[in-house]
């Protein structure tokens, strides 16, 4: 039995105008959905809640909009783009040119993708007390986790640095590669030699067909468009008004479309040799994979992970190639309701402050549940009460009021219990540093304080268990469901009598809806711009804020009886 | 089990580490402490791993502190956490032919965790490590890193900010998000920590 971490997991409000909630199994949406929205409590088991539950760190706030923001309802911004190998930062505009991977030296093994480390044969073959100047000759690319070398596909280079291009001009196999471009401009030096040119079955590798097809078909789109602004002028020109009249006449089902597309059927055709991209596929390319299988055996051949990683198809140990480094971002976020930017971090790779960075915790108040006492084992005991102190800590500089609201059972199968012994209470406000100083002298008071009342272990109703100076703990009284589907009918739920099914993945967790709804007053000026703010502050106008929320406690494990 | 309970586990220093008595802690004056470090038991820390061969810069223009630059072997900054039972040692590799040690630089706020065994060049600031997890030699991890428990990072990896590693190999498996940043700091932890 592993052990259970109670925690809490805060609703994004994004989510919340979809109404329609499933329970699992259930093939019509159930009849509950249309009663209002306000009445309808959260249901953590729902398919759909899973998505919009987030750890408080996870969330962000929005100053304008008053209101929380996770991941889902922010939109990223690129700001810097670097190698997570050699932390250099690549302009955006190569990134477009050059693709996201890094181009300097940085490679990852094929076999393992730990990153890979130039050495020197030389040194490797004469071992550590090899002579001090051999520091030359061939350099492979050594994998440190799996041992894995580049001598393995037979590559071996002449430099130890600029291993991107090196490695780009080299095969597996030592033998050199012909980019596309190259081999090109060496067709055409054959043709005008002998007017013959490569053969129309020449094998291709994957990048050169690619670049064939893609010329051809430009070529194909741009002689059968109508002459004139009106085609695809390469690319995808979908915004041109040649495409715009064709697509008009899909959908109007008009003639003139029609007339168009005969006109067209006419010029275009397929692709026919190995010069416009065909590679005709032969029996006997299978056979020789089937021999080579038999000869390598399941060693030689990639796992499926190793052949995602690769850029090419690619079936055998041998054939796989180091590949470069993904790029990674830093990102900004925006608000997706009004814009305004909700983090962003400073725009160098090494530096890991933030400009703006508008979290959620520093706004909303915290949540932590742990049991009143500590119990023997860490599973609850079915139908037994069982008290948990819930603390909520306040954040802001202002004192919140706060209303805490449970079902008065847990929705789902299994119906627990939940009474919040103290749903309203008032928190003070969070301020300075100097009284963080302060706090080892209010622990041991806090503690003498705990004490006296654990020797009562009586938690009075309406009353609140502890206060600090930020924070409230409050008693929850929880009498766990039990986990039985059996039994006489007359004691089972209505919800047990319509699925009385085994016992599904983590049904057994105790989770509570909890919402949550704090108000607290502040200063208007407070949120006005820098400018504003001097004028206002005469006024010292207060503002009632509200915030409120669903968020879902995870207690603990239900034993099985 | 009568070891004199009156002393307690932790020696606690001028600079407000706290040493466990049951730690090893090998080359001493080659190790710095930060302050405010605690340090638990059968923590072993080699100080005695010294570098052996002169920095490259230094062999060209020796300075009076040359001495005393090389003399390091473990740099441990403030607010770190040594879990029961890791271990650090700095990284060694031959380099011409030659094999020597290199100086292991630990910032603040650095966690590490029961069973770790830290080889790495440079462990930046406000970084976790999980339990039984080996940075590999001459690894460099950077601010902000959460290496999740049983990973294996191998030797030279280098980890950006805000990332989450894991696995064997150890890769990047998730980003910190910017609320997760303030939970690094350890000075609660500190406090927590005591001979009461």
């Amino acid at each position: 039995m592993t052990s259970f971490t109670p925690y809490t997991y805060f609703q994004c409000p994004c989510t919340e105008n979809s109404t329609s909630s499933r329970t699992f199994g259930e093939d019509l949406p159930s009849p509950t959905s249309d009663t209002s929205e306000d009445d309808r409590t959260f249901d953590p088991r729902a398919p759909r809640a899973a998505y919009s539950l987030h750890p408080l760190e996870h969330l962000l706030y929005c100053e304008d909009c008053h209101q929380i923001r996770c991941h889902r309802c922010v939109l990223d911004e690129i700001v810097t783009w670097y190698c997570p190998n050699c932390l250099f930062e690549v302009p955006s505009s190569s990134v477009k040119s050059e693709g996201n991977r890094c181009t300097r030296s940085c490679f990852q093994c094929p076999v393992c993708t730990a990153s890979l480390s130039v050495s020197s044969v030389a040194l490797a073959q004469t071992g550590l007390g090899a002579d001090i100047s051999a520091q030359a000759g061939p350099y492979v690319l050594n994998c440190t986790y799996c041992q894995w070398s580049s001598k393995e596909i037979g590559i071996q280079l002449e430099k130890p640095n600029g291993i991107y291009a090196q490695l780009s001009k080299v095969k597996n196999g030592g033998e050199p590669y012909i980019s596309a471009k190259d081999r090109r401009r060496e067709d055409r030096r054959d043709i005008s030699e002998s007017p013959k040119g490569p053969g129309p079955n020449e094998t291709l590798d994957a990048d050169s067909q690619f670049e064939n097809l893609k010329s051809f078909y430009q070529s194909q789109l741009a002689d059968s468009a109508p002459s004139g602004g009106m085609g695809f002028m390469g690319g995808y020109g979908y915004g041109s008004p040649g495409a715009l009249s064709r697509i008009m006449g899909l959908y109007t089902g008009s003639s003139f479309g029609d007339k168009k597309r005969e006109s067209k059927n006419g010029n275009m055709r397929e692709v026919c040799d190995s010069s416009e991209g065909l590679q005709l596929t032969s029996t006997k390319d299978d056979q020789c994979a089937i021999t080579r299988i038999q000869r390598v055996g399941w060693e030689g051949t990639a796992s499926t992970a190793q052949q995602k990683e690769q850029a090419q198809s690619v079936r055998f140990m041998d054939d796989l190639r180091p590949f470069s480094h993904l790029l990674r971002t830093k990102r900004s976020k925006r608000c997706r309701a009004c814009r305004h930017i909700l983090s962003k971090p400073e725009s160098k790779v090494q530096n890991t402050r933030f400009r703006i960075r508008l979290v959620a915790r520093n706004y909303i108040p915290a949540i932590t549940i742990q049991p009143l006492q500590q119990a023997p084992t860490s599973l609850l005991t079915p139908m037994k009460p069982v008290q948990f102190v819930l603390t909520v800590k306040n954040p802001l500089f202002e004192s919140v009021r706060v209303n805490i609201a449970t079902p008065a059972s847990t929705p789902g199968r299994f119906a627990s219990k939940v009474t919040v012994l103290c749903p309203q209470f008032e928190i003070g406000a969070s301020t300075d540093m100097f009284d963080e100083a302060l706090r080892e002298g209010g622990k041991e008071k806090r503690r003498t304080k705990a004490e006296a009342s654990e020797g009562q272990l009586q938690a009075e109703a309406g009353k609140i268990w502890e206060r600090g100076r930020n924070w409230v703990s409050v008693v929850v009284e929880i009498v766990p469901a039990s986990l039985r589907t059996d039994g006489p009918e007359f004691m089972k739920s209505q919800q047990i009598q319509k699925d009385d099914g085994p016992l599904r993945e983590d049904e057994d967790v105790l989770e509570i809806p909890v919402f949550v709804r704090v108000e607290w007053e502040t200063d208007a000026a407070h949120e006005e711009s820098g400018g504003l703010a001097a004028g206002n502050k005469e006024k010292e106008l207060k503002e009632k804020r509200e915030l409120a929320y669903w968020c879902v406690i995870g207690v603990g494990r239900i034993a099985q009886d | 089990m009568s070891k004199k309970p009156a002393k307690g586990e932790y020696i606690e220093t001028d600079t407000g580490n706290k040493v466990s008595r049951k730690c090893q802690i090998i080359g001493t004056t080659n190790i710095i402490l930060g302050g405010k470090t605690v340090i638990q038991a059968e923590v072993i820390i080699r100080g005695d791993l010294l570098r052996s061969v002169p920095s490259s810069s230094s062999s060209i223009n020796p300075s009076p502190n040359d001495k005393q630059q090389s003399a390091v072997a473990v740099a441990i900054g403030r607010y770190c956490f040594f879990s029961r039972g890791c271990a650090l040692r700095p990284p060694g590799r031959s380099t011409k032919g030659v094999f020597s040690h290199y100086p292991l630089k630990i910032s603040d706020h650095v966690f590490v965790g029961p069973g770790s065994v830290i080889e790495a060049a440079i462990l930046g600031s406000h970084v976790h490590i999980g339990a039984g997890v080996v940075v590999g030699k001459f690894a460099i991890i950077k601010d902000y890193v959460k290496v999740l428990d049983g990973a294996i990072i191998p030797a030279n990896m280098v980890i950006p900010s805000f990332s989450i590693v894991g696995g064997r190999p150890a890769r990047i498996v998730g980003e910190i998000a910017e609320g997760e940043v303030d939970g690094f700091d350890l000075r609660d932890l500190w406090r927590s920590i005591g001979n009461n």
